[in-house]
């Protein structure tokens, strides 16, 4: 099953999936092939509609690949099962890696799967925040943790940070409705997304286009996967392509298909349906139609540098690694 | 005469049954009030929920029964067989409180991502944290069983000359059945509690995934049947086991509390000498823990990491201070909620016994509520009373407050019989009596509790800053575990276990003090 001599950890691990009985991991029933696992950066959703795509659709298991999705979790980190071999692949994003590699992880970031940041300013219509300057005086709730975030949009569009009031909360969007708060710092695929389907309209501030630029939901390997296991991280990656380029052409076709393979995780079909719609404009974008899914360009890690700097985070250019994406487009 | 006493084990059930009535119409009452807040469902839109997504519901309950069964076997089998140890070779029983103090102290949001490293995919970090949080409570409780026979029996059967295990066989182990069910009774909702926080670290199904889909989703009325389902079948396990005990005539054990610690025999340095070796060793299971699972120091900080982080790295000062702060804020919220939960809780108690039909209405409820998991009434509680330092500290009370109810309870239907008489033969009132005879009586199940209290206090506090409010160390932690700063992250852990073994100490001494006052008798050896 593994390619090296099996180490105590994987006797462990094995132990572990033996007493599980049934691995959590979904994979297909015609399961054969060089067994690779990504791991994700949350709860199954239709937020990773394109992997489930490439699953059920065979474009992993032509390849040779027998590839397991790994769900997160609100106690997930994506970089120890990385770290760990666990996983050749993880979700996740530039200023996690950044920090991650900053503690010693040899993470690359090979792929962009979402070409806007989904950070929002989530409203309510009667007291709305249009633009960065409307936040001035309003309550923001917001979970501590994305301070710098918040920090960042201010440098970037030269507000006083000091001049909004910060309502410590952690992620869910009822401080917003209860009147705790009057804005929300929150991801644009989600939260609003609730509060629509509870009926709630809000207005919606992206913050990338306010010159907040940090690639979301990266695709990232350690150095070590990238030297040896190349073949297997480009096929996957190839598969995952082909899975969101399907996904675009139907997402609602992508939302019935979450829902359907995971029926435990009570997901509501009508979320996961406006979710599919909402995270489309933040994927694919003119560079996407140009390159294909997942491309970046040498201008926008550029920005993401600055916009990193802004959070207190010194990284280079070598955090980028786009050959993989070249080999997977031919080009 | 002896029923002003004694408070009836069964109460009425008419007046049980009106006390639960009334409880549901004024929730029902209650949650048709604040129906636009996104804060309450009622019991009709939880049974309708119920009747929507019963599928569902008793699916993702099963799965989280599945792992929380199989952890609450492995944690009471680990946690019987070190009280076993422990009394074999009495040596051995303060390094082995410590240990499982430690273990059971460890911050879930810390031990996740570990686990599921070392476990790989599949349910083994809800298991292993079910495990983890039934070892320390099976322990200390069991060991107090073994402990429960009179000295009469021991000195009968050394007179016939037969050795520690024919003592184990035939004195120690029958007399530990009913502590055992105790045991069983306290770990059942923990295990139920561990597993679900387990699929944090990500999992398909179960009442942990479901909570956080909840959540999210701004579902008030899923959040609040979850809690429901969850809290029933904890109540139905620990009304289950009492069912059980009850069959098989097992008689429920006088008062669970853990033996009032030593009296300090040893002199100051070889205390000292005996404490440093132990920290030692801890150290030493901790370096060889990570070695011999070939752990990544990327993820999985040794004890060297941590002393450079705190002490000797160059930006040691800084992390120091950051981290003291946010000790300091756990602490402001877990010191105040543990004190309110042992004054409501000792309070009343008292109150309960001048008024024992009340007692006996109550006591079955808060055995009841005593089993409903702290991650369910976390977010509920905040929910409900904001993200200030007072829903923090009204789940740390409600944490502490059920089983300290039950304990003081418990002590103060065991007030010396000779002296209720006497007052009642000088026809003293009821205040009277509570005073001189019944409160004495109370005291080292409040001590008791007090100890208890500590991991309580710190899994409670942590959960809802980590849940709910986004402040202090609950909350530093999570943020470290997503930027990587795992040398953080384990530093936050070596600070919260030397917090509560201070904390552990400083009741003990006080408890000590008191009880040598009060109730000189319980440390008789």
């Amino acid at each position: 099953m593994t390619r090296s001599a099996p180490t105590r950890r994987q006797l462990l691990f094995t132990a572990g999936s033996l007493l599980g009985s049934g691995l959590l991991g979904v994979r297909p029933t015609h399961a054969q092939g060089i067994p690779v696992a990504m791991q994700l950066s949350w709860l199954h959703s239709v937020q990773f509609g394109g992997s489930y795509i490439a699953l059920r659709n065979g474009y992993w298991a032509e390849q040779g690949l027998d590839v397991t999705l790994l769900p997160g979790g609100p106690n997930a980190p994506v970089a120890p099962p990385l770290v760990a071999g666990q996983a050749l692949l993880g979700r996740g994003a530039a200023d996690y890696d950044a920090a991650a590699v900053a503690q010693g992880a040899p993470f690359r970031i090979i792929g962009v799967a979402m070409q806007k940041n989904p950070f929002c300013i989530a409203s309510l219509p009667a007291n709305p925040v249009h633009e960065p300057r409307d936040l001035l005086g309003k309550r923001l709730g917001m979970a501590l943790i994305n301070r710098p975030v918040l920090d960042a949009l201010c440098a970037l569009n030269g507000i006083d940070a000091t001049a909004i009031e910060i309502v410590p909360t952690q992620y869910d969007a009822a401080p917003l409705l209860q009147g705790q708060a009057d804005c929300l710092l929150c991801w644009a695929t989600d939260l609003p997304v609730a509060m629509a389907v509870q009926g709630v309209d809000s207005v919606v501030m992206l913050m990338a286009d306010h010159g907040y630029e940090i690639h979301a939901q990266t695709y990232i390997a350690t150095e070590d996967s990238l030297a040896q296991r190349r073949d297997e991280i480009v096929k996957l990656l190839r598969g995952e392509a082909r899975g969101w380029q399907d996904y675009r052409k139907d997402p609602a076709a992508a939302a019935a298909l979450t829902v359907e393979m995971f029926p435990d995780l009570g997901l509501d079909p009508e979320a996961q349906r406006i979710q599919a719609e909402r995270q489309l404009p933040l994927m694919f974008t003119d560079v996407t139609d140009a390159h294909g899914f997942g491309w970046f360009t040498d201008e926008s890690v550029e920005a993401n540098i600055r916009t990193l700097a802004l959070l207190g985070q010194e990284v280079g250019p070598d955090l980028w690694d786009r050959s993989v994406l070249e080999e997977v487009h031919g080009n | 005469m002896t029923g002003q006493a004694l408070v009836p084990l069964r109460p009425g059930p008419w007046l049980q049954g009106a006390g639960v009535l009334g409880l549901l119409l004024a929730w029902e009452g209650a949650s048709q009030a604040s129906q636009s807040h996104f804060v309450l469902a009622g019991p009709s839109q939880i049974l309708e929920r119920l009747r929507l997504d019963g599928g569902l519901l008793l699916r993702a309950l099963l799965a989280t029964l599945r792992a929380g069964a199989l952890g609450f076997a492995l944690g009471v089998a680990v946690g019987l067989g070190l009280a076993l140890t422990a009394v074999l070779a009495p040596r051995v029983e303060r390094p082995l409180t410590t240990i499982s103090l430690l273990l059971f102290c460890l911050p879930l949001v810390a031990t996740g991502p570990v686990l599921r490293v070392i476990l790989g995919p599949g349910i083994g970090p809800q298991v292993a944290l079910a495990a983890l949080a039934v070892v320390h409570t099976t322990f200390t409780t069991v060991l107090v069983g073994l402990r429960a026979a009179p000295a009469s029996w021991f000195d009968l059967v050394r007179s016939y000359g037969r050795t520690r295990w024919a003592e184990l066989w035939q004195v120690r182990l029958p007399a530990s059945v009913p502590y055992l069910l105790a045991a069983l009774q306290i770990a059942a909702p923990a295990a139920l509690l561990g597993a679900m926080v387990g699929e944090f670290t990500g999992a398909e199904r179960g009442l942990g995934v479901l909570t956080i889909q909840a959540i999210r989703s701004l579902d008030v009325v899923g959040a609040w049947t979850i809690a429901t389902v969850a809290a029933a079948s904890a109540m139905a396990v620990h009304g289950g086991l009492g069912v059980l005990g009850r069959r098989l005539d097992i008689i429920p054990p006088p008062v669970l509390l853990a033996p009032p610690p030593d009296p300090p025999v040893r002199s100051p340095a070889a205390r000292g000498l005996a404490l440093l070796g132990l920290m030692g060793f801890v150290l030493l299971l901790w370096q060889g823990l990570m070695d011999a699972l070939a752990l990544s120091p990327f993820f999985a900080k040794r004890p060297a990491d941590v002393w450079a982080y705190l002490v000797a790295g160059s930006d040691a000062a800084v992390h120091r201070q950051t981290l003291l702060v946010a000790l300091g804020e756990t602490a402001s919220h877990a010191l105040p909620g543990a004190l309110a939960g042992l004054a409501s809780g000792a309070g009343l108690a008292a109150l309960l016994v001048l008024a024992p039909p009340f007692a006996a209405a109550v006591l079955p409820l808060s055995l009841a509520l005593r089993s409903i998991p702290v991650v369910v009434t976390a977010p509920l509680i905040v929910l409900g009373l904001g993200r200030g330092p007072a829903g923090t500290i009204a789940v740390v009370a409600a944490m502490v407050f059920f089983p300290t109810l039950v304990a003081c309870l418990s002590g103060l239907r065991h007030a010396s019989r000779p002296i209720l008489d006497i007052l009642d033969s000088y026809d003293a009132g009821r205040i009277r009596r509570l005073a001189i005879a019944q409160l004495p009586a109370m005291l080292p199940a409040l001590c008791a509790s007090a100890r208890m209290s500590i991991p309580a206090a710190i899994l409670a506090t942590t959960t809802a800053e980590w849940l709910a409010t986004g402040r202090g160390l609950g909350s530093h932690m999570a943020m470290t575990a997503m930027t990587s700063d795992y040398a953080a992250l384990w530093s936050s852990i070596v600070l919260i276990g030397l917090a509560a073994l201070a904390a552990h100490a400083g009741i003990a001494a006080l408890e000590r003090a008191l009880l040598a006052r009060f109730a000189p008798e319980q440390l008789a050896p």
